[in-house]
């Protein structure tokens, strides 16, 4: 067994969070520093639990296909495309194919507009307010190509169980082409100030690593598990949607630099090669658009009576910006809404690895590591702790005599009701 | 020293504090919209920075329970004072009655000055009780170590020459301000003063805490550092005193490489307050254009520097440069 | 050593700025005295970016052919639709509506549909132009 060596604290301790300009949302990172440099980190989330599982669990399958793309509003249509394949598996739906296609599409129009948001947030928590204008304004029009094809710029509500709601008629090919040209060139000059610049180069290069042996022992996914050079997404290990019919390669950061340091510059590389990736993906696809029907069950009272009588349990995964993302569903007979609903964001697993890359270096990077996995914490809390100060350990003992305590209550109780 | 000139000098400096304090303010709006034009935006008006003063001198004051209070109050009243000192030592345009006090300073006195405004933000930071505060003090500390190198250089280039020249007091601002130093240097000198004229053009932003050098206020990694647990009047002085330092730091770019005034080139005959608002006016086109290449342009095109590459860039590169100019300037003297 | 934000930025210093001024380019000296002086003709609020067709805006309802059969209120997944039991007539919340347009899809009477209409802000989420029945 490894022995883990238990540092001592240097007597300087400060936090970042929960609330801080560096964090897009709140999550509380807890520092051991000596001087500049941080000695410890830990890191306690789950300020962000809305109860969404508990909301789910009161709604019908429909309904809580929106309140699952309302998860999150950068990744939204992984939520919701996970939780679909979920259901379809349950009550063994079929969707047809132009339907995958629509959703791989509009799913990898939502990674370049996901990329380009992380490329500007990074930028800004450089201090580079002038890339994240640059990245922010080309990601405008990918917002305005979503609006046009689904008619909202963030919750494209374009899933059903059983397929998609919208259809990508021919008359909108040619705006899509003209996004997908606009976006090359664009990656071109983001490629240069993100890639080239001397002063990113400077904060970026050799700071924040996670070494490939860590990433494999702490099982990031996504980009952040590519950057360290482990070749792992979900699109290409288990295919689903349209992915199954083109060839598609693992982006690790050696395709473009010709090595693989694991830093928060090989991150960088990732999502840029990711976009254009995505920009690939999505002319492939509309080229190969099949014909048919866009949803498995058109009505949805229809729908809605077979999801009732659907018994089962399945997870449905979907690669996200951020990585992998599961939820699991159990739906019994007789029942509208899910039984069991429990959300798996890939920022959950990307979370530990924040510890390795922050130990060493100093407080100005945490906000530039802490950006670097694309955290998206709203995503990611499901629980919350109630009363995070106190631990208790409890013993054998005592959990034992905990339940008989509670076994005498429940027969006084059950005695009372019989004999008032 | 008689009652006419100790009123003089009581108006002159109040008429110089108004001076630094409205261009600074002037000047920083105009950055902003700059800088904004520059990044596609429209950008607040010009006026802004009044407005925001305006705004902070109607907010409460709030004394932190762990601060110093005579320290975290005084600080900024500090920082504004030593700010509009300089100005009264600093050459300005050929105009009646400036510097205020330049027959009294000279460049090691300015040098010295320039360190207070400094020291009163890392007092005020230290006391405001604050981790992120105290870190933020530390890195202006160690900043302001680092750009006394590439700037001491530059003075000593400038004070070498002088002496070479002959002149009397080698540091003293006035004779700084008589000589154009690019008129009595050959081509060797010429690109040793390029070399400093870049460098000090660096250590701008350094002084005025502006990307890429401002670790002690990184706003995205302590929250505001030096300045985070500021706010309303307090906050209104500071803001108001790197409003003048503003003027302080670009005025003393031009005062040693860009001496010239307008009625140097151009005779204007008529009444001599035309003259002296057309010097005037070339003053500010000049701080502007300083302001432009040491500030604006500089704080948009790069990322921030973390505090171990400030010190680097400053020492290693910048310090550098600059003693390599100090020794072309040397050579220069030597080679006519 | 490279900088390849300089020439991007001085270039946009002579272009003009990406920003659509909606609906003013600066903040008004007071909110309420523009709009006086938008009413009287005397000044002009800059439009929106055009949106596109079939933009999921604020729900429109067509009560006479309603039949209040209750299947918008079933997929409504922000429970935005209230049912009038006395004249069996829907009434929907616009500032609870997320605009899925579910109800549009499985209303029987297509009586439901989303208009293009976006600018819905209001004080009062109970203002008339906030109810839709």
């Amino acid at each position: 067994m490894k022995t883990i060596e238990v540092k001592k604290p240097s007597g300087y301790a400060t936090q970042i969070g929960p609330a801080h300009p560096a964090l897009k949302e709140p999550v509380m990172f807890t520092l051991d520093i000596e001087g500049e440099r941080i000695r410890r980190v830990d890191f306690v989330p789950g300020m962000a639990h809305r109860g969404i599982e508990w909301m789910g669990m009161r709604r019908n399958c429909i309904q809580v296909m929106y309140l699952a793309e309302r998860i999150c509003g950068i990744c939204g249509i992984t939520h919701a495309i996970s939780f679909v394949r979920a259901v379809e598996q349950i009550a063994q739906i079929q969707v047809p194919n132009r339907a995958h296609y629509i959703r791989s599409i509009v799913g990898e129009l939502e990674r370049i507009h996901s990329h380009l948001l992380w490329a500007g947030v990074a930028a800004h928590e450089l201090g580079f307010d002038s890339a994240f204008y640059l990245a922010w304004r080309v990601r405008e029009n990918v917002m305005d190509l979503l609006e046009y094809l689904t008619g909202n710029r963030v919750h494209y509500a374009i899933i059903q169980i059983g397929g998609v709601r919208r259809d990508i008629v021919p008359d909108q090919f040619p705006r899509i082409e003209e996004s997908m040209k606009f976006f090359e060139n664009a990656y071109a000059q983001l490629a240069a100030v993100f890639l080239d610049d001397t002063t990113v180069r400077m904060r970026c290069r050799d700071c924040g690593v996670l070494t490939t042996d860590e990433a494999r022992e702490l099982c990031p996914v996504g980009p952040t598990a590519r950057a360290s050079g482990i070749k792992k997404d979900v699109r290409i290990d288990h295919p689903y949607a349209a992915y199954a019919d083109i060839e598609m390669e693992y982006q690790t950061p050696d395709l473009l630099t010709g090595e693989v340091r694991g830093d928060v510059y090989d991150r960088i590389v990732t999502r840029l090669l990711e976009v254009k990736q995505s920009i690939g993906i999505v002319r492939q696809l509309l080229a190969m658009l099949p014909d048919g029907p866009l949803l498995a069950i058109p009505k949805p009272a229809v729908l809605l009576a077979k999801l009732k009588g659907a018994a089962g349990e399945a997870v449905g995964r979907h690669e996200a910006p951020r990585g992998e993302v599961m939820h699991f569903v159990r739906l019994e007979a007789g029942k509208d809404e899910p039984v069991a609903w429990k959300v798996k964001a890939s920022s959950y697993s990307n979370y530990l690895s924040w510890i390795p890359m922050m130990e060493g270096e100093q407080i100005a990077d945490i906000p530039i590591i802490a950006a670097s996995i694309d955290p998206c914490i709203s995503c990611t809390d499901r629980v919350a702790l109630v009363r995070p100060d106190s631990r208790r350990i409890l013993t054998k003992e005592e959990l034992h005599r905990l339940s008989v305590e509670k076994t005498r209550r429940i027969q006084a109780a059950l005695a009372k009701r019989e004999n008032p | 020293m008689n009652a006419s000139l100790l009123l003089a000098t009581i108006v002159g400096t109040l008429g110089l504090a108004l001076f630094g304090i409205f261009a600074g303010l002037w000047f920083t709006g105009i950055d902003r919209v700059l800088a904004a034009r520059m990044q596609a935006r429209i950008g607040p008006p010009v006026r802004q920075p009044f407005i925001d003063l305006a705004k902070l001198l109607i907010k409460q004051n709030v004394v932190p329970a762990n601060a110093i209070p005579w320290l975290f109050n005084g600080a900024p009243l500090l920082a504004l004072a030593s700010a509009i000192t300089i100005l009264l030592y600093v050459p300005m345009a050929a105009l009646p009655g400036l510097p205020v006090l330049g027959l009294q300073g000279d460049l090691v006195l300015v040098m010295y000055l320039l360190l207070i405004p400094g020291l009163a933000m890392v007092a005020g930071g230290l006391a405001s009780g604050s981790p992120y505060a105290t870190i933020g003090a530390q890195r202006e500390m160690v900043t302001m170590i680092a750009y006394e190198l590439p700037l001491a250089a530059t003075v000593i280039a400038f004070a070498w020459k002088l002496a070479q020249l002959g002149a009397l007091h080698p540091f003293s601002l006035a004779a700084v301000a008589a000589t154009p130093i690019w008129t009595v240097v050959g081509p060797i000198g010429f690109v040793g003063l390029l070399l400093l004229l870049a460098t000090l053009l660096l250590v701008v932003p350094g002084e005025l805490g502006r990307i890429p050098f401002d670790a002690p206020e990184a706003e995205t990694e302590i929250a505001g550092g030096l300045l985070v647990e500021y706010s309303g009047r307090n906050l209104a002085l500071f803001s108001l005193s790197l409003a003048v330092k503003t003027i302080v730091a670009t005025a003393l770019v031009v005062a040693l490489f860009f001496p010239w005034n307008f009625t140097d080139f151009v005779a204007l005959g008529g009444a001599p307050a035309f003259a002296a608002a057309a010097n005037a006016a070339f003053f500010l086109l000049k701080l502007l254009v300083v302001l432009f290449f040491s500030v604006t342009l500089v704080r948009i095109s790069v990322a921030r520097f973390r505090i171990t590459q400030v010190v680097d860039v400053y020492w290693k590169i910048l310090g550098a440069l600059s003693l390599v100019g100090l020794l072309l300037v040397m050579v220069d003297a030597h080679v006519r | 050593m490279s900088f390849p934000m300089i020439p991007e930025l001085l270039g946009r210093l002579f272009r003009k700025p990406n920003t659509n001024p909606f609906p003013a380019a600066q903040l008004p000296p007071t909110v309420t005295g523009l709009l006086e002086k938008v009413g009287k003709g005397e000044a002009r609020l800059n439009p929106p970016v055009p949106v596109p067709a079939k933009l999921r805006g604020k729900m429109t309802y067509n009560r006479e052919t309603c039949i209040g059969c209750k299947l918008c209120i079933k997929v409504c997944p922000a429970h935005a639709i209230d049912f009038i039991e006395s004249t069996k007539k829907i009434r929907i919340f616009v500032a609870q509506c997320i605009q899925c347009g579910q109800c549009t899809e499985v209303c029987p009477k297509n009586c439901l549909a989303l208009s293009e209409e976006f600018l819905n802000a209001s004080h009062d989420r109970y203002a008339d132009a906030l109810v839709v029945d």
